[in-house]
């Protein structure tokens, strides 16, 4: 298969074996980023309320403050992600369109667990070494669905579910307060508790919490539900640097380039049509 | 990362006990400035653990005497004991030798403690910040086993990489080469730069936040702490 | 002097009904059968003088030592039992570079005295430093007394530790075969806000008041601590002998 051929579909395994071989030498294999993080999902009286936080790190480093991680599904269904962010990102985009084909095919609504199938097919098939956690929540015909991920592709239907770093927890706030039944506003307000309780109490959590409540025949995206962890404070002086800071160790000038003159000459400009 | 991975034991082998590890990072950045007749010495109030945050507010920092202070970042429990033997043999030397003990003989004693556990040593960043003989404000920074040198401003611990820089180009003037005298911040500038880099590093390091106590060693007021809180997240 | 000795005296580490430890008090007797030794201090620094006893025309003046350097900052005149002062002296000297080593800075006078004397009382039938190490100790006390001399943070200090390993800050002190004479010589004479050149012809003054032999640049020995440079340094015999000069002058005025 030709390098640059990556439309037979899949993924390209040709560096695999060199890859092997590196590490036989001792070469390390490149970390990928992970979303050290905290998602979750609960079911309400008329639907699903999706939540996360917004931090994405590398190993000790914050990588992203406001980064989201509720992914687009279809226009009912959205899906959280936590594990490698490459990975969670590109199964929900390729679901996501797969499903968008589908419904050009098909004429109907996306069902969740039509998502859930292929997000679970696929993952199974790469036998962990996609590392998607996900919870994934929508509304359809059927009504309101809430589904857990796992990297190996097994799945949970649940009335509420947490995941990643912070999912103990966010698990630990649902379990004592989760009732059957709530109303939008104490549904929300339950989410935001979790998420608040993973950003907190997990490294891997922080930032901002986002919401997505899903009912139906309406999604409402809530980004920055909750910003508590803004800069509070600057310097109040600031930083300034008087223009020389850096010095001009020494100077050459050179003539590599000369720009066509926007305006040829005054004399033919003048001929121009002027009105 | 959630599921636990199953390890099959083959027969032949015998079935190992999980290696021996003595260390754990807990974590926490210190930061210390030595001003013209002022010394600053700041250490982060967060312990943590893997993902999680045992406790909030530790204490990382010793006031040896009212013109020395110590403070660590590193391995907590090694914070503790290494805080101990030093505030000990401070004790000693005072009752001893009858005068106080100056910063560059708590530099010295740091060095040889840490230099004894060579080879198993305190896992243990150090910076050590006071008033030298003159009533000038010097500082020192260690590595885990006793290198160190007297310098103007050092920082130590998770947030080195991002914090240290910052210091240099503003206490030092470092990459300011118009400007190449070191500027002598005041009391009040140097506290708000030490805040400044904190918050900073509590956005990016994720071993750095809750609080920060910031000593402040003067030879009129002798040291003074207070608490400067950061993001909790 | 001495009532009841009878038994006692014969273990180092046993008291006396009375409450004596008769081999210290001994010791102390060894102390008076040596050379004469004066310290004195002034603001500008400490004097020390001693007399070489040269017993022969042959003996070579320049071996007889009985003015060592400790550290930088303290030096020591010794009286009694030399190669006593020997084992003594180097304990004070490994203190006093424990001591830099450790704390980056010279050792006080006074601590280094303690630490010298530490050394004194610790005689027996061998004492148990390890538990599985005994380790063979000195048999008796040291039949030494120190003139030790020197300058910290705190000035110029003058300290006289004897045997029984107690030391005492004097402001002018004699020891050895002469030292009584010399003692009331140096009561008489001193004063506070002498300088460091009176206390050089004082001390040489009161060695030649007690000393048997004609005190001359060979057989005498001068150092000083000066407040100033906080360095001890022993004088040269050209240095003694303007010192000596100095007395004379004095004298014929």
């Amino acid at each position: 298969m030709s390098q640059f051929d990556g439309a037979g579909g899949g993924f390209q395994f040709d560096l695999l074996e060199r890859n092997e071989k590196l590490k036989e030498k001792g070469y390390r294999v490149p970390v990928a980023r992970k979303t050290g993080t905290t998602i979750v999902g609960l079911v309400f009286r008329e639907g699903v309320v999706l939540g996360a936080d917004t931090r994405a790190t590398s190993d000790t480093t914050v990588f992203d403050k406001n980064c989201e991680k509720i992914h687009y599904i279809a226009p009912n269904i959205y899906c959280c992600g936590a594990g490698t962010a490459a990975d969670t990102e590109n199964t929900t985009a390729l679901v996501s369109s797969q499903l968008q084909l589908h419904r050009l095919n098909s004429g109907r609504e996306s069902r969740v667990t039509t998502a859930l199938t292929l997000l679970k097919r696929m993952l199974f098939r790469y036998q962990g070494y996609v590392s998607a956690a996900l919870v994934l929540g929508g509304v359809d015909f059927y009504g309101p669905h809430l589904y857990t991920v796992y990297p190996h592709g097994s799945t949970d239907r649940l009335p509420f579910v947490t995941m990643g770093s912070g999912s103990l927890a966010a698990m630990s706030v649902f379990e004592s307060k989760y009732k059957d039944d709530m109303s939008r506003e104490e549904a929300e307000k339950l989410v935001y508790e979790a998420i608040s309780a993973g950003i907190y109490n997990d490294l891997g959590s922080g930032g901002n919490v986002d919401l997505c409540v899903i009912t139906r025949g309406q999604t409402e995206y809530l980004r920055g539900y909750a910003k508590e962890n803004e800069r509070k404070f600057r310097k109040p002086q600031g930083y300034s640097f008087p223009i020389g800071t850096t010095s001009i160790l020494s100077s050459t000038f050179e003539k590599s380039f000369v720009p066509t003159p926007l305006v040829s000459d005054p004399e033919s400009s003048s001929t121009m049509a002027v009105d | 990362m959630w599921n636990a991975s199953v390890v099959a034991v083959p027969a032949t082998e015998s079935i190992q006990r999980p290696d021996f590890m003595p260390y754990q990072n807990n974590g926490g950045t210190v930061v210390a400035i030595g001003g013209e007749d002022y010394c600053i010495v700041s250490a982060t109030t967060r312990l943590g653990l893997g993902f999680a945050i045992p406790t909030r507010n530790v204490c990382r920092y010793s006031i040896l005497n009212n013109r020395v202070v110590l403070a660590t970042a590193g391995m907590f429990a090694d914070t503790v004991t290494l805080h101990k033997v030093i505030k000990a043999r401070v004790k000693i030397y005072e009752e001893q030798q009858d005068k106080p003990f100056e910063l560059r003989s708590a530099a010295q004693l740091l060095s040889n403690t840490l230099y004894y556990r060579r080879f198993f040593p305190y896992y243990t960043f150090n910076v050590l910040g006071g008033l030298d003989e003159d009533g000038q404000g010097f500082v020192y920074g260690f590595d885990a086993i006793g290198s160190g040198e007297k310098v103007k401003v050092v920082c130590n611990g998770t947030g080195q990489a991002l914090i240290q820089p910052i210091l240099d180009n503003q206490v030092e003037r470092k990459q300011q080469y118009e400007n190449k005298q070191i500027t002598n911040l005041s009391l009040e500038e140097a506290l708000d730069l030490v805040k400044d880099v904190f918050t900073s590093a509590g956005e990016r390091d994720i071993y750095t936040g809750d609080a920060v106590d910031i000593c402040i060693i003067t030879k009129q007021r002798g040291v003074f702490v207070e608490t400067f809180q950061l993001k909790q997240d | 002097m001495f009532l009841t000795r009878s038994e006692y005296d014969r273990g180092v580490n046993t008291f006396s009904p009375e409450g004596r430890l008769f081999q210290v008090e001994y010791a102390m007797e060894a102390i008076k059968l040596g050379s004469t030794a004066v310290g004195i201090q002034t603001a500008e620094g400490v004097v020390l003088a001693v007399e070489k006893r040269l017993s022969s025309p042959l003996l070579e003046p320049n071996s007889v030592e009985k003015l060592v350097e400790i550290d930088e900052h303290v030096g020591c005149a010794m009286s009694g039992l030399i190669a006593d002062a020997r084992t003594m002296i180097e304990h004070a000297r490994v203190e006093a570079q424990n001591h830099r080593f450790t704390f980056d800075e010279a050792m006080p006078v006074e601590s280094l005295t303690q630490a010298t004397c530490d050394l004194a009382l610790r005689f027996g039938e061998g004492v148990e430093e390890d538990e599985d190490k005994e380790e063979e100790m000195m048999s008796r006390p040291f039949g030494v007394s120190l003139l030790i001399a020197g300058v910290d943070d705190k000035g110029p200090a003058l300290f006289y530790t004897d045997p029984s390993g107690t030391y005492i800050r004097w402001l002018a002190k004699a020891i050895g075969a002469g030292a009584e004479g010399a003692q009331s010589a140096l009561q008489e004479a001193y004063y506070k806000s002498m300088t460091l050149k009176e206390a050089e012809t004082l001390a040489l003054r009161t060695l030649r008041e007690v000393v048997e032999e004609k005190v001359e640049s060979n057989n005498v020995e001068v150092a000083a601590v000066r407040t100033d440079t906080k360095k001890f340094v022993i004088y040269t015999e050209a240095e003694v002998k303007e010192c000596l000069s100095r007395l004379e002058n004095r004298d014929s005025q």
